[in-house]
């Protein structure tokens, strides 16, 4: 609300957080409301393009895998595959418009006063939006080739707030940078679609699995590839998504830990960057 | 207890574009080796400005372009922050700074009320109670469900005003808006605004350039000049400190145009070496009260022979509108004048114009045929002080340039009998 008083003052970030949230979720929905409807008003097929692009993603990979062939357990590949780029596409488009949300909304930061986490967030809700429509797709595809979500399945809301917080700790630091520096806002999609070979989109976590930790592939270093490979929350999390929906096993822990990790020392740091450079984006936008 | 209180604010601003990526390299390079370097300079958008509002006052602020005032609203909006002092403000601001600012073309009007109401901070009950009224003070009845891409600037405005003032803040900033739509709906907003200041109570702050308006509508005006508050207190006065302020402007720029505008006309037997305008005690100045007695002194190098030369004296306003004009035939008669320098001096007893900033022509003509032998405008400008004069009330365009001079009496009439007394009373 239009609060003078400073909405980050003593207390710990997350709490602060969790009230701006809270305080202002009136805005972010009628803000993600209005981002959707305007995406949508003048085009014919309307929220259809949204599931477009996994679908198409999908079927590319299908193709690509009659060549070079990638083992995908007792699952079919175009399931596994969906479900991963359903996950995978909600993370890469809320970080890329959240990363430009800021600027993006220059006339509204030059005239009013709201907690301007509220952009970021919002950029984040209105893909939230898209993935359901993307999951309902995919919930076709589990159907067709007789794919039941058993009791695991439950974890999915749990697994889809992660990616909120992953889509976040870009965002954050991202959409603040980017006031100052619009390289971000180019630069990153770059870095997003190379971040797609890095994570198990295309091919399933377990082949690095095996590669690096039974077949020790690369010698002595193979562990600490591994290690490396996990660093990227991604990788664990799109993993756990394809267990919980597709194999009826609970998330894969250790593979999640060294990107939880990560993630929860990023976020923080990430948000205190950009309530810190909050108080100038008027001036400098 | 003051609701709003600005302590010894100073905002600055970094001029110029953002350096390059080599210029940032060289600068920290040359700050590690502690050469100087050449970095972006400050620029004090507002310096070291004080001043409280207390609950329900109406606070005009003026000032001309550039002077801090919209970075002012900005820092009570807390849109953005100082550089150091402290802005503290005690309740709920709703800002009406260039109304408008969160509408989507793609969106119906319907749409955009809804989406600015929240935007503004109304909670989605208030704005579901509120929508009849907003709609039809915009009087958009008939339109509320078509984009608005497809309305006229001027219907826009009006949404944007008609959301704006439907906020329940304590506190309303409102920036130059009251200029929105036709002379009508200018009116109805004007109206409001009173309504929302009179009969509600609530604090205000508004910034306008519309003197008229501010000394009508606030109970106090702030004069900002580069940043610095220069005046502060009642509207009449502190608008009178600005229109001679606007005046002395003018005048700067005139003085420093003097040479390149105006026309001049010459036969070459003739010229001015120079002017200027001297008060009782025979000091140069180019401002002076109204109603001064004022002395015009023209040094003329005259290089041929003129016979019953005839001299003229003539003030316009800046803008070339002759107002009036003394010639010296009949009064001064000179017989021939031969080649040298003669000093011709003018009095003014009571200078009749209302404030304002004037300039002088000059002429000179020969007797008998009145051919012209030397002739030039906007030869010296100056300005009209008034302390005493409203000129709010009273400015050029509105209300003339001459102060009449005359007496005013006001009797009670007598009544010699009942029955006009009678009419009276009905």
């Amino acid at each position: 609300m239009l609060y003078q008083e400073s909405s980050f003052g003593n207390g710990f970030p997350v709490f602060n957080f969790i009230k701006n949230v809270a305080d202002n979720r009136e805005l972010i929905a009628t803000l993600a409301w209005k981002n959707i409807t305007v995406r949508y008003k003048q085009a014919y097929l309307g929220l259809v393009w949204s599931v477009l692009k996994p679908l198409m993603l999908m079927c590319i990979f299908v193709v690509l895998r009659s060549f070079i062939g990638i083992n995908s357990g007792n699952v079919p590949y175009p399931v596994l595959t969906l479900a991963a780029l359903s996950i995978w596409t909600f993370f890469q488009e809320s970080a890329a418009d959240g990363v430009t949300s800021v600027v993006g909304n220059a006339s509204l930061i030059r005239k009013i006063y709201f907690p301007r986490e509220v952009f970021p967030l919002t950029s984040v809700s209105t893909k939230l939006v898209e993935l359901g429509i993307n999951f309902a797709v995919l919930a076709c595809f589990m159907a067709w080739y007789g794919i039941l979500p058993g009791i695991y399945a439950l974890w999915v809301p749990v697994l889809v707030f992660y990616t909120v917080m992953l889509s976040l700790t870009i965002a954050f630091a991202g959409s603040a940078l980017n006031v100052y520096y619009r390289d971000v806002s180019t630069a990153l999609p770059v870095l997003l679609s190379l971040m797609m070979y890095l994570s198990p989109v295309i091919y399933p976590l377990q082949l690095v699995k095996n590669k690096l930790l039974i077949e020790q592939a690369a010698g002595a270093w193979s562990g600490k590839l591994y290690f490396l490979y996990t660093l990227n929350p991604l990788a664990g999390l799109i993993d756990s998504v394809q267990n919980v929906m597709l194999r009826h096993q609970p998330p894969d822990f250790e593979a999640m830990l060294p990107g939880f990790c990560f993630t929860l020392v990023l976020l923080p740091l990430s948000y205190l960057y950009f309530k810190r450079a909050e108080a100038h984006f008027a001036d400098v936008i | 207890m003051p609701i709003v209180e600005v302590d010894h604010v100073t905002k600055e601003f970094q001029l110029g574009q953002l350096v390059s990526l080599k210029q940032s390299v060289v600068n920290g390079l040359n700050r590690l080796v502690g050469r100087p370097f050449e970095g972006r300079k400050p620029f004090k958008a507002l310096d070291d400005v004080t001043f409280s509002v207390e609950g329900g006052e109406v606070l005009g602020i003026i000032g001309h372009n550039g002077a801090g005032k919209s970075t002012l609203l900005k820092l009570l909006a807390g849109v953005s922050t100082s550089s150091s002092g402290r802005v503290s403000v005690i309740g709920k601001v709703a800002p009406l700074i260039e109304v408008g600012a969160g509408m989507v073309p793609d969106l119906t009007g319907r749409e955009n009320v809804h989406l600015n109401c929240t935007i503004l901070g109304i909670p989605k009950k208030e704005i579901a109670r509120k929508f009849d009224h907003i709609v039809s003070f915009a009087e958009l009845e008939e339109f509320i469900d078509t984009p608005i891409k497809h309305y006229s600037s001027g219907m826009k405005v009006k949404l944007g005003f008609a959301i704006a003032t439907s906020v329940d803040a304590e506190i309303l900033i409102v920036d130059e808006v009251l200029a929105v739509g036709d002379l009508a709906f200018q009116r109805k907003c004007f109206d409001r605004m009173e309504d929302l200041i009179k009969r509600q109570g609530r604090t205000v702050l508004l910034v306008s350039h519309n003197i008229r308006q501010v000394e009508r509508l606030c109970s106090r005006v702030l004069l900002l000049d580069h940043g610095k508050v220069i005046n502060d207190g009642a509207p009449t006065d502190v608008c009178n400190v600005f229109y001679e302020l606007s005046d002395k402007r003018i005048l700067d720029t005139k003085l420093s145009a003097a040479t390149t505008s105006g026309r001049t006309l010459t036969s070459g037997n003739a010229e001015i070496e120079y002017v200027v305008m001297l008060d009782k005690r025979g000091n140069s100045l180019t401002a002076f009260e109204y109603l001064d007695d004022v002395e015009i002194r023209v040094g003329y190098r005259i290089l041929a022979d003129l016979p019953d030369p005839i001299f003229s004296i003539g003030v316009h306003t800046t803008d070339f509108l002759y107002l009036a004009t003394s010639q010296s035939i009949g009064s001064l008669s000179t017989g021939t004048l031969l080649p040298g320098h003669y000093v011709l001096s003018y009095t003014i007893h009571r200078f009749p114009f209302l404030p304002g900033v004037y300039s002088l022509r000059l002429g000179v003509a020969l007797g008998g045929s009145f051919q012209a032998v030397f002739y030039s405008e906007n030869v010296l400008s100056f300005q009209v002080l008034g302390k005493q004069i409203n000129r709010a009330v009273q400015s050029h365009y509105r209300e003339g340039f001459v102060g009449l001079d005359g007496e005013w009496e006001l009797t009670a009439r007598e009544l010699t009998d009942a029955s006009s007394r009678a009419a009276i009373a009905t």
